[in-house]
């Protein structure tokens, strides 16, 4: 049924010269699935949108409503990164805003009740991308048939439904309306649904069914198996439903654009989804871009690419030294260039490792003047001009100015440079000893040598280090670098091995209080300063060490508490505990942080902030930026 | 001559199982295996899923199993045309590999063809005129295109291309016909781009071709039979033509045979570095990533690549050369 | 034809000198020459004066060889020597004339300005800040051979004042230092490997051409195998199986061992086809008859005859040794920093940025091209000087 004002524009289009046309699109639905409209493929917009989408008012955000229109080329290194279409696209149940509060998204509503009943109220007429409807039973599908079942599930349910022990209870209230509970706070359910790789609740059900032994025959199945090369109905199932991986074009989806390519593929191409649940101000349906195009590159010409024009919208892949080049670009291709901001903790952060195996080394890490005057010892100034062009904050290793919960004390703690001061730390710490090239010598005589490992991933630490090799040496401690790669790193961290380790800071520099705060304690085993407390945390107890050193039971008790938490306040309070702690006691020891993140952009692609925060958790790269608002001006 | 042709393929065999046995050993050797290095990723994307599919990879591969065995499997795969499973891409190598098996011959084969089109005429040229101004400068040349690194090359060609013909940087074609069947514009656009790589392959290529031939004509035109034709009173170009040059295309032919391995020794390196769609940008991010059976399989297809070519101008020598067929051998 | 053809059985006409026999004529025969009764090594060196170009290549070569022992007299700065303020600075100009007469050399000194629109730091000269360059004069310190230390440089800069013949790179390290440094790695390896493979061919490829019979083929086999293997993909899967947690210079030992497995083979076959077609020779057979043992046999006669024909040829294989490690390293799977070699220098040029923006980080390349020029026009000559008899 088209609308009188949809026809009153068509009517009225028809009549005016195509040059007029193109400025003046009055349609709410984009002309990209015109020709399916009218060939009856798909129903009008009034059907395809829930009865109460979600309205996003650009015009309160400082933005302009768009039109239709345009197809967005990115680069990606790799054809695994096709998963930043579910990251940027950031289709969630529920999402954090630009101030990093949680709202509803898919869900028109929800309620929690003692932090642990979560009610969740899905919106009438929400459909698929296929068309079909996105009810109570797809949430339902995907808890009976998925979560419970257990050739899926060989370990029982995914850990996110289990808070102490205890798995989640889910019913089925009505069509809409589903919710989970426990009988004790599970504060972090409702952030890991909106992270930037969320939770999943809910599976097409009508779609993945037939990938289903229960709902499929044997046969069937098996020459389902067979065509998708995999060895049972339960890899089936897997590979079909990978959501945060769009390989499947036939999987229906909740986000902005759905796959149209199956890999393997040098381009990827995405077309928007007819059903997306999003509309502007004025009720077209979002997003503005009909395609997003994924090109595959490698990594190192990306910069190189991007500076003569060849991707509308590029932030993964470029890095501060990238900057003059497109800047320079922009003479002479239609391109932008902005400087974000990136979401670490810190750029390059130290890690001594408090479980090295090293018996000489293991109680001076755990003693905190030796920590504080490793801190102490490095210029941030001088890192900060030579490689940050002077833009980014000297600070800790802690979160940034831009969130919530940042205190000035917790960037100044222990980061100014004072070389006497980490001196006189030192020789208190019993390394008062030097040898005759100044290196201070240990307890048991040996040099004071720190091999410092790295992922072997960025230059940029490389250069740090450089720079805080000559800090250390002014305080008598001399480093040695070593290159590794991840995995090996990773291992051998865990494995004592490694004394201390460069890495970015805190993932989530961002956070609020709603957030877990797991990176402050050990809650890991890939945390590279206290890999085995981390590990004894995951494995509840089973595994690793208990940790053993002071204000360490006091981060893991304060942990547990959040973890049952059933206020902001009461969060906010344990937040800023954690983090005086971890400041004080300079657990890692950061460096710089706001560190500079380029991005590029055409000149014709409007709706990009000038500048914000670029990181995985929690923008969710440009997620939080709705980049289903952004659209391509036909003018330059 | 069929003999021939069947004993060469013959002896090849055990060369390809040998070089098999190489690469597969090779292969195995870096500490760690692509399960571990991909578990760490997954755990840093939050994809805990993926766990168990990697348990099932392991079993049904058998990496539990001896070395021994896992390369028979690999082998007897090969036989019949599956090459394994690409861990990285979660998917057989046969479709993983796509297009860039025979964009490589493609590139190989251009380059090939480029240098002996270029190397042709100035090896006459040289050795005709030996100790002239124009030998020595053409050697030179031939001296210093051998000396240049091939990815320095390729770096800055890329940029100046850009620059100066406003060709996209990297890739084999603009993106636009990437997924797209092979059409005019299409081709249009890969010659655009292929020039470059050929280009700088080509000239460490042609500068030594040069310099054989060159060699090679002078030792021709040094024996009795060229002294006894000019003193008969053949013109010189009739000379030229008539004896050496067919000498020289026999050394063309076999000069394949040690051209093949260096045009594709820096072909790789030239695709990395342009991020050409052939086999050496994905080789290096399988030997980085241990992604074995993908791994492999370049080295097995690089080496088989090799080998034919070898074998092919091997054949067209004997087909050419008398000699060879009747077994008078053509090393002195 | 001047004159008529004899008759069928005719004496024809000869000419006899009827000087008296010298046993000594032909020592005394001057229009010969010296070379007469040189020795081999005295023939060769000869011919190989007569090329020139390979004569000039070789003293380069040792030049740049000898250099390497002085790196740190050299070099204006040391190795890791870094100017925050002079980042990403270009090279500087040297000036020899002022007002338009001859003076000391000197270089302007440089104001910094960062545009903060690009990011980009501009440098200009300071037309007021002359600074004249120093020579035998005391720089950065070091230790010489690591035997005793000295801060003695062949040129530096003016007191307080800078000199970046080269630029700088983006932590302000002087490239022209680096680049002198850079040569003692990138062609010890060269040599390394190259002595590496030398000894490998030889013993394998003439234990083969002496014995023949099975190992013969066994060791053709292999040659064949190891030669249609393309070497690059080869020397990268090589390459990865090194472990990270190596130290540096385990990580170099590993890369030449790497780069010299390939390379015998090529002298293996040269040796062993020399070995073949000399056993036969007739000195040989007269050594043997004559009682020497195969030891005697292979060191004073045969080793001789082609032992200037595999020196041409190793030091043919040099710059591909060279070429492999810069182009290991540039990929980043050979040498990794802080080692410094001149593919390492070179992988740090590696993105359009540097080449658009910075193109001087790119000068390590030209040492590269005249190192290889060098190898190759000296490998010609002596190849051409080695076998004095033909």
């Amino acid at each position: 049924m088209i609308t009188r004002r949809a026809l009153l524009a068509l009517l009225g289009s028809a009549a005016i010269p195509t040059a007029l046309r193109a400025n003046s699109d009055t349609s709410l639905d984009s002309a990209f699935l015109r020709d399916r409209i009218e060939s009856g493929e798909l129903p009008a917009l009034s059907k395809r949108l829930p009865k109460n989408p979600r309205v996003i008012d650009l015009k309160s955000m400082g933005r302009e409503p768009g039109h239709h229109g345009g197809e967005l080329q990115m680069l990606i290194g790799r054809a695994k990164d096709i998963r930043y279409i579910p990251i940027n696209s950031y289709s969630r149940l529920v999402g954090y805003n630009l101030e990093l509060a949680l709202v509803p998204d898919i869900l028109e509503s929800y309620t929690v009740e003692d932090g642990r009943v979560f009610t969740f109220h899905l919106r009438a007429g929400h459909r698929w991308s296929d068309g079909s409807a996105f009810t109570s039973s797809d949430f339902e599908y995907f808890w009976n048939e998925v979560a419970l079942n257990i050739e899926i599930a060989r370990g029982g349910p995914p850990i996110a439904f289990i808070v102490n022990g205890e798995v989640a209870k889910f019913e089925v209230l009505d069509e809409l309306t589903v919710r989970y509970s426990w009988s004790q706070p599970n504060p972090v359910f409702l952030s890991k649904l909106a992270a930037p790789i969320p939770l999943t609740l809910a599976l097409p059900a009508a779609y993945m069914r037939q990938y289903h032994a229960n709902h499929q025959s044997a046969e069937n199945l098996a020459a389902f198996i067979e065509q998708y090369r995999v060895d049972d109905w339960v890899g089936l199932h897997r590979k079909l439903s990978r959501q945060n991986r769009p390989e499947n074009p036939d999987l229906p989806t909740l986000e902005a654009w759905r796959p149209t390519t199956a890999p393997p593929a040098e381009q990827f191409v995405f077309e928007r989804n007819p059903y997306f649940h999003r509309v502007d101000e004025n009720g077209k349906q979002l997003p503005y871009i009909d395609k997003f195009v994924m090109n595959v590159s490698s990594s190192e010409i990306i910069a190189a690419k991007t500076a003569t024009g060849d991707s509308d919208l590029q932030g993964v892949g470029l890095a501060l030294p990238d900057y003059t080049l497109i800047k320079e670009g922009e003479s002479r291709f239609p391109i932008k260039v902005s400087l974000w901001r990136r979401t670490q903790g810190s750029s390059v952060a130290l890690y001594p490792n408090l479980n090295c195996r090293d018996d000489v080394w293991r109680p001076l890490f755990q003693d905190v003047r030796v920590r504080r005057a490793f801190s102490l010892a490095i210029n941030r100034e001088e890192i900060n001009q030579v490689l940050f062009y002077g833009l980014a904050n000297e600070s800790a290793n802690t979160v940034l100015p831009e969130s919530p919960l940042y205190k000035e004390d917790y960037a100044r703690a222990w980061s100014f440079h004072d070389p006497d001061q980490a001196n006189q730390l030192l020789d208190e710490a019993g390394l008062s000893k030097r040898n005759s090239q100044g290196i201070r010598l240990l307890p048991d005589g040996r040099r004071a040598d720190i091999i410092v490992e790295s992922a072997g991933e960025k230059t940029l630490e490389t250069d740090v280090l450089e720079l805080v090799t000559d800090h250390y040496r002014q305080v008598g401690i001399s480093l040695y670098t070593r290159s590794s790669q991840r995995d090996i790193f990773r291992s051998r961290t865990m494995g004592g091995n490694v004394l201390m380790s460069v890495f970015n800071g805190l993932d989530n520099g961002l956070p609020s209080a709603d957030m877990p705060p797991t990176q402050l304690a050990p809650s890991n085993d890939d945390q590279l300063q206290w890999p085995l407390w981390g590990l004894h945390y995951m494995s509840s107890k089973k595994q690793g060490q208990a940790p053993d050193m002071p204000y360490m039971q006091e981060l893991s008790a304060l942990l547990d508490e959040w973890m049952v938490s059933t206020s902001t306040e009461q969060r906010t309070d344990i937040w800023t505990r954690m983090l005086t702690i971890y400041s004080d006691q300079v657990f890692s020891i950061g460096t710089v942080n706001g560190g500079l993140q380029p991005l590029a952009r055409s000149a014709r692609l409007k709706n990009i902030p000038e500048s914000g925060l670029f990181g995985f958790a929690p923008t969710s790269y440009l997620g939080v930026y709705l980049p289903d608002t952004f659209w391509f001006d036909k003018e330059g | 001559m069929l003999r021939y042709i069947l004993w060469r393929i013959i002896t090849m065999i055990p060369t390809l199982l040998i070089i098999s046995a190489l690469v597969f050993t090779i292969i195995e050797l870096p500490p760690g295996d692509f399960f571990e290095s991909h578990i760490a990723e997954l755990r840093a994307l939050g994809e805990e899923a993926d766990l168990a599919e990697i348990e099932m990879l392991k079993a049904r591969y058998g990496f539990d199993q001896p070395m021994v065995i896992r390369y028979f499997r690999w082998v007897s795969g090969m036989l019949v045309g599956d090459f394994g499973y690409s861990f990285e891409y979660r998917l057989p190598v046969n479709e993983v590999v796509g297009d860039r098996l025979w964009l490589t011959i493609m590139v190989s084969v251009v380059t090939i063809t480029f240098t002996w089109l270029i190397a042709f005429p100035i090896g006459i040229y040289s050795a005709t005129h030996q100790y002239s101004w124009g030998d020595y400068g053409l050697t030179f040349i031939g001296m210093v295109g051998i000396a240049i690194p091939n990815f320095i090359l390729a770096l800055v060609m890329m940029y100046l291309a850009n620059i100066w013909f406003g060709t996209s940087i990297g890739h084999l074609m603009d993106r636009e016909y990437f997924n797209q069947p092979m059409s005019w514009d299409k081709f249009v656009s890969i010659l655009e781009h292929l020039w470059i790589p050929v280009l700088i392959i080509g000239t460490a290529g042609t500068a030594a071709m040069i310099r054989r031939l060159r060699a090679n004509l002078l030792d021709e035109l040094k024996k009795q039979y060229v002294i006894t034709a000019r003193s008969k009173g053949l013109k010189p170009r009739r000379v030229l033509l008539k004896y050496p040059l067919r000498m020289a295309l026999n050394f063309f032919i076999s000069d394949i045979g040690s051209i093949l391995p260096a045009v594709i020794s820096g072909a790789e390196v030239t695709a990395i570095v342009l991020s050409l769609e052939t086999t050496g940008p994905m080789l290096i991010k399988a030997l980085q990533s241990q992604d074995m059976y993908l791994a492999g399989s370049f080295l097995m297809f690089l080496a088989f690549l090799t080998v034919i070519g070898v074998l092919v101008s091997d054949i067209a020598l004997a087909l050419l050369d008398p000699r060879i067929r009747f077994g008078a051998g053509k090393h002195k | 034809m001047t004159s008529p053809l004899p008759e069928s059985g005719a004496e024809l006409e000869h000419y006899v000198s009827d000087a008296p026999y010298d046993p000594n004529s032909i020592e005394n025969n001057e229009a010969e020459g010296p070379l007469a009764h040189a020795s081999q090594l005295r023939l060769m060196w000869y011919y190989f004066r007569q090329h020139r170009l390979a004569l000039a290549s070789g003293i380069f070569l040792v030049l740049v060889y000898i250099s390497i022992l002085f790196s740190e007299f050299l070099a204006p700065y040391n190795l890791h020597t870094r100017h925050t303020d002079a980042i990403y600075s270009p090279p500087a100009s040297v000036h020899i004339f002022r007002d338009g007469s001859l003076v000391r050399p000197y270089t302007y000194g440089q104001t910094m300005t960062l545009d903060m629109t690009t990011l980009r730091r501009n440098y200009t000269d300071d037309l007021n800040d002359i600074q004249p360059l120093r020579y035998f004069c005391r720089g950065d310190a070091y230790q010489f051979w690591n035997l005793f230390e000295s801060n003695l440089h062949l040129v530096c800069p003016a007191e307080g004042g800078q000199l970046f013949l080269l630029g700088t790179d983006r932590l302000g390290r002087d490239v022209l230092s680096r680049t002198i440094y850079g040569a003692r790695i990138s062609l010890t390896i060269g040599i390394l490997g190259v002595l590496l493979s030398f000894f490998l061919g030889v013993i394998i490829g003439g234990l083969a051409g002496y014995r023949g019979g099975i190992f013969d083929m066994i060791v053709q086999r292999m040659t064949e195998v190891l030669q249609s293997i393309p070497s690059i993909p080869l020397w990268m899967a090589l390459a990865t199986i090194i472990p990270l947690t190596w130290s540096p210079l385990l990580v170099y030992v590993g890369i030449t061992v790497i780069l010299s497995l390939l390379d015998w083979t090529g002298l293996a076959r040269a040796v062993r086809s020399k070995l073949l077609s000399l056993r036969e020779e007739d000195y040989v057979v007269a050594a043997q008859l004559l009682g020497a043992n195969s030891t005697r046999v292979i060191r004073r006669h045969l080793i001789p005859g082609f032992m200037s024909h595999l020196i041409a040829s190793a030091t043919l294989t040099v710059p591909g040794m060279i070429l492999g490690e810069t182009a290991l390293s540039f990929l980043g799977i050979g040498l990794r920093p802080p080692i410094t070699s001149w593919g390492i220098l070179l992988t740090e040029a590696r993105s359009i940025n540097i080449i658009a923006l910075y193109p001087w980080l790119l000068f390590p390349v030209v040492p590269v091209i005249l190192v290889i020029l060098a190898f190759n026009f000296l490998g010609d000559g002596l190849r051409d000087a080695a076998d004095p008899y033909k």
